[in-house]
């Protein structure tokens, strides 16, 4: 009978104090993805990794601006857009205590400014995300950097621009008219 | 789950069961002076059963939620709170009502996991109600997938006004011409994509991305000898496996170096 005590208390006490301490958590713990509004570039990688489509990606109405919105209600937590980001914007933290009383709450969202079109005006990307990869292609160098100033343009614009090049290099061959 | 390509006079909708003035008086006074163990009963309505195991996990030995007197009881005439997991499938609609119905009032309704707070991966499948909220009143959301058993106990604290919320609704508009810098300058673009492609190749996406950051960061530290830099990281990790690929990404690092 005392040998069975004296083991008792060797083993110890396996339950944790959870509420009324912190909790060990181990590394690698997936809990709230933690959204860095001032490092993310608005590229959506994460709402097209999302497999849950717990991270959205709206433009409102008059496309002034983009809004990045995530639901923690619908996240299952598996980091895929930790691991997408390229910029380090979101991160996974150890944060466990998400349980709201109102499902409002489970939501958290940004809007970031769209960066209108230097011929057409139109809005086409987020200004962020254009200032990005114009230090991209800085960056990079070579062919790609002679392009940089494309950037300022809207899709269909550069499209023209292209189709105007194509022709002015086209005609002293004798090709498009 | 509502159909966009359907018109909406033509599809049926659930109409979710709402409180009447009375119970919702009771079940504040409940809350305010509950002083006994609070009974809990599970609805699994169409969830994966990952829910289930962590609720089991909760009242187990290591976070034991019976200290608290939350026990998890067969039949939902003892119980005080209703759990449901999972999203609601249409056929688990009427059991979970049924189950709500045969709760003596007062009781709490808690929606437990990503899919019973908003219906998680299921939100858009042809046969779910999405979570518990358009067939019932619900009191508390616990999201997870799924939630880990100290996120259980938490939830629980909330639900019985123990505990507050730390988590709030957030909007934010982000200031104009607010610049975000390259990661890793120093290192050229091509160079870390390279990089970054070989390590999730060696040790898939998520672990990969980590071991390339870290392996990056070791260069980036070093301004006048990275290939020195990599070898002491090689050298100090005691991971046989993440040595593996860093020694990789070395050798891919020897690739890139011109001779002058």
């Amino acid at each position: 009978m005392f040998k069975l005590f004296r083991e008792i208390g060797k083993a110890g006490d396996a339950t944790v104090g959870y509420p009324f301490e912190p909790l060990d958590l181990p590394d690698g713990f997936r809990g709230k993805p933690e959204h860095n509004e001032k490092l993310c570039i608005v590229c959506g990688a994460c709402a097209i990794a999302c497999p849950a489509n717990a991270i959205t990606m709206e433009l409102d109405d008059e496309q002034a601006y983009q809004t990045w919105d995530i639901s923690y209600g619908r996240c299952i937590f598996c980091g895929r857009c930790q691991e997408v980001c390229p910029v380090f914007a979101i991160k996974l933290t150890k944060d466990f205590e998400l349980a709201v009383l109102n499902k409002a709450d489970l939501s958290e969202s940004c809007a970031y400014e769209t960066a209108k079109c230097k011929r057409c005006g139109k809005p086409y990307a987020v200004a962020k995300e254009v200032e990005y990869a114009r230090k991209v292609l800085t960056s990079v160098g070579g062919p790609a950097a002679a392009d940089v100033e494309m950037l300022d343009l809207c899709l269909a614009c550069r499209r023209k621009a292209d189709a105007l090049t194509f022709q002015e290099q086209a005609r002293p061959k004798g090709g498009a008219r | 789950m509502r159909e966009n390509d359907f018109p909406e006079r033509l599809q049926w909708r659930p109409d979710p069961i709402t409180l009447d003035e009375k119970v919702a008086e009771a079940k504040k006074k409940l809350l305010e002076s509950i002083k006994r163990s609070v009974y809990v009963y599970r609805v699994d309505c169409g969830g994966c059963n990952g829910c289930e195991i962590e609720i089991f996990s909760t009242i187990t030995a290591v976070f034991d939620a019976e200290r608290f007197g939350i026990k998890v009881v067969p039949s939902p005439r003892h119980a005080d709170v209703l759990l449901y997991t999972g999203a609601m499938t249409r056929s688990m609609r009427e059991p979970a009502i049924r189950a709500y119905n045969a709760a003596p009032d007062p009781k709490i309704v808690m929606s437990y996991g990503a899919c019973g707070c908003t219906g998680g991966i299921f939100h858009d499948n042809y046969c779910v109600w999405g979570g518990t909220d358009p067939i019932l009143p619900v009191d508390v959301y616990v999201p997870g997938c799924p939630p880990s058993p100290p996120a259980t106990i938490y939830g629980f604290a909330t639900a019985l006004g123990i505990l507050d919320q730390k988590l709030h609704a957030s909007h934010h508009v982000a200031p104009a011409d607010e610049q975000v810098m390259l990661p890793f300058p120093m290192i050229p673009y091509k160079v870390r994509t390279a990089f970054e492609r070989e390590a999730r190749r060696m040790s898939g996406y998520y672990y990969g991305k980590q071991i390339v950051d870290e392996f990056m960061l070791a260069l980036m530290k070093d301004r006048t000898d990275a290939l020195g830099a990599a070898d002491r990281l090689i050298s100090e990790e005691t991971d046989t496996r993440k040595r593996a690929v860093f020694m990789d990404l070395k050798a891919l690092l020897m690739s890139k170096v011109v001779q002058e």
